[in-house]
């Protein structure tokens, strides 16, 4: 059973077994978390397709696990659009995103940001779009998923967690909740087997860690001499 | 439609209740007394055909006005770059189409042949002896230098154009004069053609007046498209792109002369497409309150560029090109207003708040360089949220712990906005991440207040 699989893929590439992941068909962008790119059909973020994070509130770590994605497909623009509070511009340059890249676009109405986020993937000039949005109809999504796959572009939907149990055209869906160091990733749905246990992924740059007047907390299992203040600072 | 007094064209009602054509104005009103009677206006009917020349520019440079109401191009040069005679002639007629204009189109190897098959319905004749059939099959009255003569011509027992062919030139020319001749000649192909062609103003401007009053801004589209359509012409003639136009609504004159309206439409990206500009204003229109009922529109090229021609690299990059992008940004702002679509300015400023801001995609703004290595949480709250405090700790859905040591940001003295914070990350019982701050004490007030500032997405 262990070296079979393998076998049987490598006899011709049509030959597939019905526990393995679908063969991605299109694109798709390394999401530079190795335990979470195993899970995802194709190795990482599809792209031109719908993918939907779902998440208990803004803030849990969402943008930390698009980063690394984010990146490699920042060289063309980065809009998000409908973002739920104030991005931080030096936040995103701090993550590697470069400033000018980045568009941000705000739509007073739902029916605006639905249309913006079409015209969007329909023009296909930007490598990234990442949509906030709390009430979503389902055949806006669908047409939102018909839009994606006319382009090449990283279509990121975040939505609340509550609205895991409603059916989504999605080609791939993720609930997300904050966990120590990181996140947890539920797979809700993706092309292939069902996985019941979530994913633990840790988020780099963690918020704490980082700080240069960070401090390592009391209780983690961390080496001895990072506790207090780096020499580097008392120098 | 009546020119002096008599019937010059009636529509199928009008015919069918018995007006013919010639007939007084007194017994059209007789048989059909909710006939709506117009008088030709030939100033305006000239204006019209000036319109479609203006329209048609966009097939080719060459666009005459020609005797009785017709327009005359030549595409022999341009039948390449549209793709053939059948797909140039789809696309002139929908041009024309767009301009609330019907007519007949032909094609023909001469232009005084064109004109003359035009005359008499649609056909398209490519080759010189289709042209000459069809040519010979025609009554002689089409030929306007004919016409003089015609009692003559009928009394020899002549109807069709071959019959007056098969005359003596000699003869013919003795008594019908040279022009008859010279124009048949130049019908068949025998003698070149001059013609003069259209000569472009240096500016454009074009005015409309709308058939009707008009209360939508919507509604205006139809007659704005007309306009845009013969300045699109216009560009692509003098190979222009444009970058700037003004589009004026006149207003009905009520007790008060209203203000026309006035919408500027900025480029970034030149362009001399028909389908970006009507997008574009179908967006503008969308957002305008009338003031008072239109009764006119005129629209001015404000600003031109010399077009660039498209660039012919072999593999197109996946995203489509910069202008792509251009175009996007220009539709979103006109829909959503240019102080929805943003890109980051950065401020040399220690204040958070201050240091991010956000300006529109068009502003001449310059942003300042990225600090290095600043961890800052991607998410900041506009109005910093007040924490609550229990146990005397700060409490956010939970009891929030301080996981780093302060950075304390005191800023602000020189503008009015002085702040004092020390700014701490905080954890939930959840796991998630705070990015809170402390007022510091001042000599005001000793009370220790948290606020909620950023999110850690």
């Amino acid at each position: 059973m262990s070296a079979l699989p393998k076998h049987v893929e490598s006899i011709h590439p049509a030959l597939w077994l019905g526990a393995q992941l679908a063969r991605g068909t299109g694109r798709t962008v390394d999401t530079g978390y190795a335990a979470l790119s195993a899970e995802l059909p194709g190795g990482g973020w599809p792209l031109s397709a719908l993918v939907e994070l779902l998440v208990q509130q803004p803030g849990v770590g969402e943008f930390r696990l698009l980063q690394p994605a984010l990146q490699q497909v920042c060289k063309r623009p980065v809009a998000l659009l409908q973002a739920p509070h104030t991005p931080n511009a030096q936040a995103l340059a701090y993550l590697g995103l470069p400033v000018d890249k980045v568009l941000r676009v705000r739509a007073p109405k739902t029916a605006d940001a639905l249309w913006s986020a079409e015209q969007i993937l329909r023009t296909g000039s930007c490598g990234a779009l990442l949509f906030w949005q709390q009430h979503i109809r389902s055949d806006a999504l669908r047409r939102l998923h018909l839009a994606a796959q006319s382009s090449e572009t990283l279509f990121v939907l975040v939505r609340p967690l509550a609205c895991a149990p409603d059916a989504s055209p999605a080609a791939l869906r993720l609930g997300l909740r904050p966990a120590a160091g990181g996140l947890v990733v539920d797979v809700i749905k993706r092309r292939g087997p069902t996985r019941d246990e979530s994913i633990a992924v840790t988020l780099q740059p963690s918020p704490i860690l980082l700080s240069p007047y960070g401090r390592i907390r009391r209780h983690s299992p961390a080496p001895t001499v990072a506790r207090g203040i780096p020499s580097a600072v008392v120098a | 439609m009546l020119e002096r007094d008599k019937v010059l064209i009636a529509d199928a009602r009008a015919r069918e209740a018995g007006v013919r054509l010639g007939m007084k104005r007194g017994g059209v009103l007789t048989l059909a007394p909710q006939a709506l009677l117009y008088d030709r206006d030939t100033l305006k009917e000239a204006d019209l055909l000036h319109a479609v020349a203006f329209a048609l520019l966009q097939f080719s440079p060459m666009v005459a006005l020609c005797a009785e109401e017709t327009v005359l191009v030549d595409v022999s040069a341009s039948l390449r770059l549209f793709g053939g005679v059948l797909r140039i002639c789809h696309q002139i007629r929908a041009t024309v189409r767009t301009l609330g204009v019907s007519g007949f189109m032909c094609v023909a190897p001469t232009g005084q042949g064109a004109w003359l098959l035009a005359r008499r319905g649609r056909r398209r004749a490519l080759k010189m002896s289709s042209l000459e059939r069809h040519l010979n099959g025609l009554p002689f009255s089409a030929v306007p230098e004919i016409r003089p003569f015609a009692d003559w011509f009928e009394g020899l027992g002549c109807s069709a154009l071959s019959d007056i062919r098969r005359l003596p030139r000699a003869g013919l020319k003795k008594r019908c004069g040279a022009g008859m001749l010279d124009s048949m000649d130049r019908a068949y192909g025998l003698s070149p053609e001059l013609y003069e062609w259209l000569e472009l103003p240096l500016t454009f401007r074009a005015r409309v007046e709308l058939p009707d009053r008009v209360e939508h801004a919507e509604a205006i589209l139809f007659s704005a498209r007309r306009l845009i359509v013969q300045m699109c012409g216009w560009l692509s003639a003098q190979q222009l792109a444009l970058t700037h136009a003004t589009l004026i609504l006149e207003h009905e004159r009520g007790r008060d002369a209203v203000e026309p309206t006035t919408l500027e439409i900025a480029l970034a990206e030149p362009t001399w497409k028909e389908g970006h500009l009507v997008r574009l204003l179908k967006e503008r229109l969308g957002r305008v309150e009338l003031a008072a009922a239109v009764l006119a529109v005129s629209l001015t090229a404000t600003k031109v560029q010399p077009a660039e021609p498209p660039s012919d690299s072999l593999f197109p990059e996946p995203g489509g090109t910069p202008e792509d992008h251009n175009r996007l940004l220009e539709l979103l702002t006109a829909r959503l207003g240019a102080e929805n679509v943003l890109r980051p300015a950065l401020t040399a400023d220690h204040r958070p708040e201050h240091a991010n801001r956000w300006v529109p995609v068009h502003a001449d703004t310059k942003s300042a360089g990225v600090p290095a290595e600043l961890p800052r949480p991607v998410w900041l709250l506009d109005e910093p949220v007040r924490l609550l405090i229990k146990q005397h700790r700060p409490f956010y859905g939970s009891p929030l712990r301080l996981v780093s040591t302060g950075e304390r940001i005191e800023s602000g003295w020189f503008d009015g906005g002085s702040t004092a914070r020390d700014y701490f990350v905080a954890e939930a019982d959840d796991k998630s991440c705070y990015w809170i701050f402390r007022e510091r004490p001042s000599a005001t007030s000793e009370e220790v207040v948290w606020y909620l500032h950023g999110l850690f997405g």
